[in-house]
């Protein structure tokens, strides 16, 4: 055959597939719905759902048995935080706890009876704080909040003992501080929920709705028994050949797609909702290039799995939650126990979310995600190898039960 | 035939198409047991230990190397030495490194002669879990450092040992961690991921069953064997499915808070009942969400959605008072919501009966959800007019 009619037939077919493909993902409402109600709506949901990401205020009861000038300044302070508020003044740790069961508070702070005594001997008074540890939130602002009062109250009666002692005012901070330090937060000040959650939140539903979506379809076509390979109505592709114009044409409709829908979720939502864009606008679009071919490989390959179109909900649905768990961004990945951290490399969002994490969010340059970026690369070409061979197998086996 | 002819008509068809589809069986015990290992493997640890910490020691001093050091003994950090700051910022900007410590130049001379050498150190919230951690631990480590400093020089003056000890920290706080004593992540998030899990397994599961007799056009069979009573052919099929996913959900609890040995200050017993009222009003919302939109794709897609947001809106990661206020109000739909305010009032607090009785009630509304869309179903089962696709 001439090398001409080849790449001809080829190129045909390709843009064939791709149009039928487009065909079909635009009149199956089920793949409409994920791909268009699910990939947009979803991003702006959880903006919505986790808009304040700061936990503020958390109410805690005080339990003054101290009743002294110091205890009463302490809760003053601790009510001035931006962590926690006094919601309740109570005479017994009983009440207190009472309290804390009903959930009217999340934090209790005891001053025992010899904490303004202790004080006044210039001993170690103690405070005793009681945390809920119903949600790890309540614990780091009750905590947090009494810390920070604590150092603070620290400072001046370690002043006021110093003086008592014979040393100067200035002798006395000397020693106090004697090595300040300065706090520096700088992509995330008060660590915040969302400006975490949401960055790899929103690269897992690209993954995901693609996944479930591509799924659906190929899952339909096996259910009719249908494959491109085998030749579309009007196509030219013969048994076994077509294998790879089938999964770069089917793959170009979905990438098309989805780097709409990849723009819109990396660049557009956290301009609409205020969350930090410090990247450079070419390396997010760098990013979502490399991210979404790496997804449409990932999820063809794996939905060569699905043999009907509903089970891979069934079956699949519960490994979103999980993915999140496996970017690293929440669990630190060094903690990873080795077998989760090989199988965290089964997805594209594993190095998407940090390379989307450091450039977007940290506003580093495409270096801070250099090795990301091969991860993704190896990735495509393993994932690509994989949908080939089963979209080549798929055609042989079905070009047999034909016969 | 009686009613109760029928349920059990229904029920031995269920288990037969059980039987014959490996599905069922792979998307409710499989995919719950690989969750189980998951979450029991992956917070092995409880807290994560050895968070690499960056430190940029300008000094090179006994002092500063030192403090190096005591940093890398801590259990939570790791100390990873950078000659330059650009280096340390960029490996931090990488998720390579949770924080960086930037130790000033002279800084022990400084100390020596009073003059107050700032530390300074830079942390990477986006990191969640390791920056809080790092941060904590460097806050000690600081602290420490400077009771150490006054120490040296308060002894060099011969002030006695009680008296330091009363100059250095006039105050102390003394924390008690309520239900979760070694702050372990592990307990914290596998109590409430596991039962979420359950959830979404009951949901997508039992629409996928009601769906598929829509789809595969068996409906009116169903209806048959259950002598057109669409009563006696949900009550058939939810026995089956009721007994296997509170099976599977009583597992969890027995595996949680016997095997697993996860601190519970209340009752086992009270937590069976937990999971089962979760496991009846998962059910109720799976039946409900079918009945309203009886195609099983649309349905399906719907589950997914409703049931990957009721991670979010059980408020165990970010309280829902964060919450805008009609975000709030919707949590209350999701029984993973009312199963984990049961859990805070009986794992954490052991307050019994008196305290989460409103949680029972409130997930045994949602078994009144499918009463209002029997008629619906019943329809589209018998005159099947909806399309499949």
């Amino acid at each position: 055959m001439d090398a001409r009619k080849y790449i001809r037939d080829w190129f045909n077919d390709f843009r064939d597939t791709a149009t039928h493909e487009f065909r079909q993902i635009f009149s199956d409402s089920g793949v409409l719905l994920i791909f268009f109600v699910a990939g947009l709506v979803y991003p702006l949901l959880y903006n919505v759902v986790y808009r304040n990401g700061v936990l503020e205020d958390t109410p805690v009861a005080v339990v003054d048995m101290a009743d002294c000038q110091q205890s009463r300044r302490f809760a003053r302070e601790v009510d001035a935080t931006r962590e926690c508020r006094v919601a309740y003044r109570c005479t017994s740790m009983e009440e207190a706890r009472k309290l804390m069961e009903d959930r009217e508070v999340n934090g209790i702070i005891l001053f025992p009876s010899d904490f303004g005594k202790k004080l006044m001997n210039m001993e170690t008074a103690t405070v005793s704080v009681y945390c809920d540890m119903s949600s790890f939130l309540y614990y780091k602002n009750a905590l947090m909040g009494v810390n920070h009062v604590m150092l603070s109250e620290m400072g001046q009666i370690q002043v006021e003992r110093y003086s008592a002692a014979g040393y100067t005012a200035q002798e006395a901070s000397q020693l106090i501080k004697a090595v300040p330090y300065g706090e520096n937060n700088p992509y995330n000040p008060a660590f915040a929920y969302n400006i975490f959650l949401l960055a790899a939140v929103l690269l897992i539903i690209v993954q995901q709705t693609m996944f479930y979506g591509m799924t659906l379809l190929s899952g339909t076509m096996r259910e009719e028994r249908r494959n491109y390979a085998l030749g579309l109505d009007h196509g030219t592709m013969i048994n076994g050949r077509g294998a790879l114009r089938t999964v770069f044409g089917r793959g170009a409709a979905y990438w098309a797609i989805y780097l709409g829908i990849a723009f819109y979720i990396t660049l557009i939502v956290p301009a609409l909702f205020g969350m930090p864009q410090r990247g450079s606008f070419w390396d997010i679009v760098l990013l979502d290039l490399f991210f979404v071919t790496d997804c449409v490989f990932f999820c063809m390959s794996w939905s060569s799995l699905i043999r009907r179109r509903e089970t891979v909900f069934v079956i699949f649905l519960f490994i979103s939650p999980i993915c999140v768990f496996l970017t690293g961004t929440s669990w630190p990945t060094t903690a990873f126990p080795a077998f989760w951290r090989w199988f965290s490399y089964l997805f594209p969002s594993t190095f998407g979310v940090k390379a989307y994490v450091n450039m977007n969010t940290a506003g580093g340059d495409l270096s801070t995600a250099s090795s990301l970026f091969t991860c993704m690369t190896l990735q495509t070409i393993i994932y690509f190898v994989i949908a080939s061979v089963a979209t080549y197998i798929e055609s042989i086996v079905l070009k047999k039960m034909d016969e | 035939m009686g009613r109760w002819h029928e349920i059990t008509a229904v029920a031995r068809r269920e288990l037969r198409i059980m039987r014959q589809r490996p599905v069922y069986f792979i998307g409710s015990v499989c995919v719950i047991a690989f969750c189980a290992i998951f979450c029991l493997t992956f917070f092995r640890d409880g807290l994560p230990e050895d968070l690499p910490i960056a430190v940029v020691d300008n000094d090179n001093s006994s002092l500063s190397r030192n403090f190096a050091r005591q940093l890398d003994a801590t259990q939570l950090g790791k100390v990873v030495k950078y000659d330059t700051f650009a280096q340390a910022r960029h490996d931090m900007q990488s998720g390579k490194v949770t924080s960086i410590i930037v130790i000033p130049e002279g800084m022990y001379r400084d100390v020596q002669s009073q003059r107050q050498p700032q530390i300074e150190y830079y942390l990477n919230g986006l990191y969640f879990v390791g920056g809080a951690l790092a941060y904590k631990d460097i806050l000690t480590m600081l602290n420490l450092t400077n009771g150490a400093v006054q120490r040296e020089v308060l002894r060099m003056k011969g002030v006695n040992e009680e008296q330091i000890m009363g100059l250095i920290q006039p105050i102390q706080v003394d924390t008690h961690q309520i239900g979760n004593v070694y702050t372990n992540y592990g307990y914290y998030l596998t109590n409430i991921l596991l039962p979420g899990f359950l959830e979404m397994v009951i949901i997508i599961v039992l629409i996928y069953s009601l769906g598929m007799e829509l789809k595969y056009r068996t409906s009116r069979h169903l209806m048959q064997v259950s002598g057109g009573s669409i009563r006696s052919a949900l009550l058939g099929k939810l026995a089956v499915f009721t007994v296997l996913f509170s099976a599977i959900g009583l597992i969890l609890i027995v595996l949680l808070y016997h095997w697993m040995h996860f601190p519970i200050a209340g009752s086992i017993w009270n937590m069976f009942l937990a999971i089962v009222l979760m496991v009846l009003a998962s059910e109720a919302v799976a039946i409900f969400i079918i009945g309203c939109l009886p195609v099983p794709r649309l349905a399906l897609s719907i589950g997914a959605l409703y049931s990957v947001l009721g991670f979010s809106l059980a408020g165990f990661t970010l309280p829902v008072e964060t919450m805008p206020a009609y975000i709030q109000g919707l949590s209350v739909a999701f029984p993973l919501r009312h199963y984990y305010l049961f859990y805070c009032h009986e794992v954490i607090f052991g307050s019994g009966f008196a305290a989460w009785w409103p949680e029972v009630v409130h997930l045994l509304v949602f078994l009144f959800l499918p009463l209002s869309v029997l008629k619906r179903l019943k329809g589209a089962y018998i005159n099947q007019n909806f399309p499949i696709e």
